[in-house]
């Protein structure tokens, strides 16, 4: 009767309910928002006690579609509270700023990321590129990350067709597949990259304070 | 292919105790969002109806529901955005059990297809399944009652708050029909 498939359904019926009587109590819209993200993860956990491929397979659409509500959640909620970006509240690492330590971190995720492989692999070398721009703190450079995020991902498609259509030329694919990933990673050793730092945050609060 | 072409009517509201009135002026880019919204509403909803797996129906249940939030949310007013906010509450949560009721048929007869399961051969999908696929659209389908039917037309969103209320029958009438066949 109590197979590990029931034992895992009745912690994540636990987890689930849990969650619920969170959302249930909880008055303010922020944190319902918080909150919704944590009913996510059993509705994740019952897909994927299935335990087979079949639900990796599962698992990414219902994550991807979970995301999705909950941007335009998130997106309603900034309108609702009519809330706008400030310009004083990026992220600011002065540690790392200075040196040559994002770069080294970035490094050492891609590298782990490419070691791993698959879906786990490029999350953590994404995190890699994505932690070196944050700790960098331009803007502009997330648009090169997204130019070169789409060029990789047209060549990794591009491979993956050659995989199904053309499985004799499998060599050429996983080349291809290759410097896909190569070239996701290339804007990090961008030279573009390496000019000076923006000095210090911006100190958009003193010029509103008011005299005397 | 109606709501496109009808041209809606502008909202009046009157002001309490006096005799003034002030018109909505509804801005062309807003209209836009929201008829982009509708279409994707439909073909989400196409795809809820013509589909032949259990998991992906409750995908596509899902992005009806992302498609009716996103048609009440366009509306730029603070009390509708609250109900947007609130519609979309029920329908994050209501991704729980539409997708615990797919995982659940999956795990009990090993297979999604409709067709396979609706003969004797992948044996009967237990009533917990069905009961959460139900429970899922509902939460999914929560958002055409946010305007009576009777305003479909004045109210905030309308022409287009239509699309909502006829997505969300459509699957309703569509989840009948699975939990009936399943």
């Amino acid at each position: 009767m109590w197979n590990q498939y029931s034992i895992g359904m009745a912690v994540v019926l636990a987890s689930g309910v849990i969650a619920f009587a969170a959302l249930a109590f909880e008055r303010d819209d922020l944190h319902r928002l918080l909150l919704i993200d944590l009913v996510e993860i059993p509705s994740l956990g019952v897909v994927a006690l299935l335990g087979t491929d079949l639900a990796e397979a599962l698992v990414l659409p219902g994550l991807v579609v979970g995301i999705a509500e909950l941007l335009a959640l998130s997106h309603i909620y900034l309108l609702k509270e009519d809330l706008r970006d400030r310009p004083e509240g990026y992220l600011h690492i002065e540690v790392v700023e200075i040196g040559h330590a994002p770069v080294i971190i970035a490094v050492l995720l891609v590298v782990y990321g490419l070691i791993l492989s698959g879906f786990t692999g490029g999350g953590i070398a994404g995190l890699g590129i994505v932690f070196f721009f944050m700790a960098k703190g331009h803007h502009e450079n997330f648009s090169l990350l997204e130019a070169a995020a789409g060029i990789s991902w047209g060549i990794w498609v591009c491979s993956f067709f050659v995989f199904m259509f053309l499985p004799q030329y499998w060599m050429l694919a996983v080349l291809g597949a290759g410097a896909g990933i190569l070239l996701r990673h290339c804007p990090v050793l961008h030279p573009l990259h390496g000019r000076a730092l923006p000095a210090g945050p911006r100190l958009h609060r003193a010029r509103h304070r008011e005299p005397g | 292919m109606l709501a496109i072409v009808s041209r809606a009517e502008n909202q009046v509201e009157i002001v309490f105790g006096t005799d003034a009135y002030y018109g909505k002026e509804i801005s062309v880019d807003e209209m836009r969002f929201r008829r982009f919204m509708s279409i994707a509403c439909g073909l989400a909803c196409m795809g809820a109806m013509v589909t032949g797996d259990l998991f992906d129906f409750t995908l596509f249940v899902s992005l009806v529901g992302i498609c009716n939030v996103g048609i009440v949310a366009a509306v730029k007013t603070k009390h509708v955005q609250n109900a947007a906010f609130q519609y979309g509450i029920v329908a994050l949560t209501a991704t729980v059990p539409l997708f615990g009721g797919a995982a659940i048929t999956a795990a009990t007869t090993g297979t999604l297809s409709m067709i396979a399961l609706g003969t004797a051969l992948a044996g009967p999908v237990p009533f917990i399944a069905q009961a959460a696929l139900v429970l899922g659209v509902m939460g999914e389908g929560m958002a055409p009652f946010y305007a009576a039917k009777a305003e479909m037309f004045r109210a905030p969103g309308a022409p287009y708050v239509i699309m909502c209320s006829f997505s969300s029958l459509l699957i309703f009438l569509r989840v009948v029909e699975v939990v009936l066949t399943i």
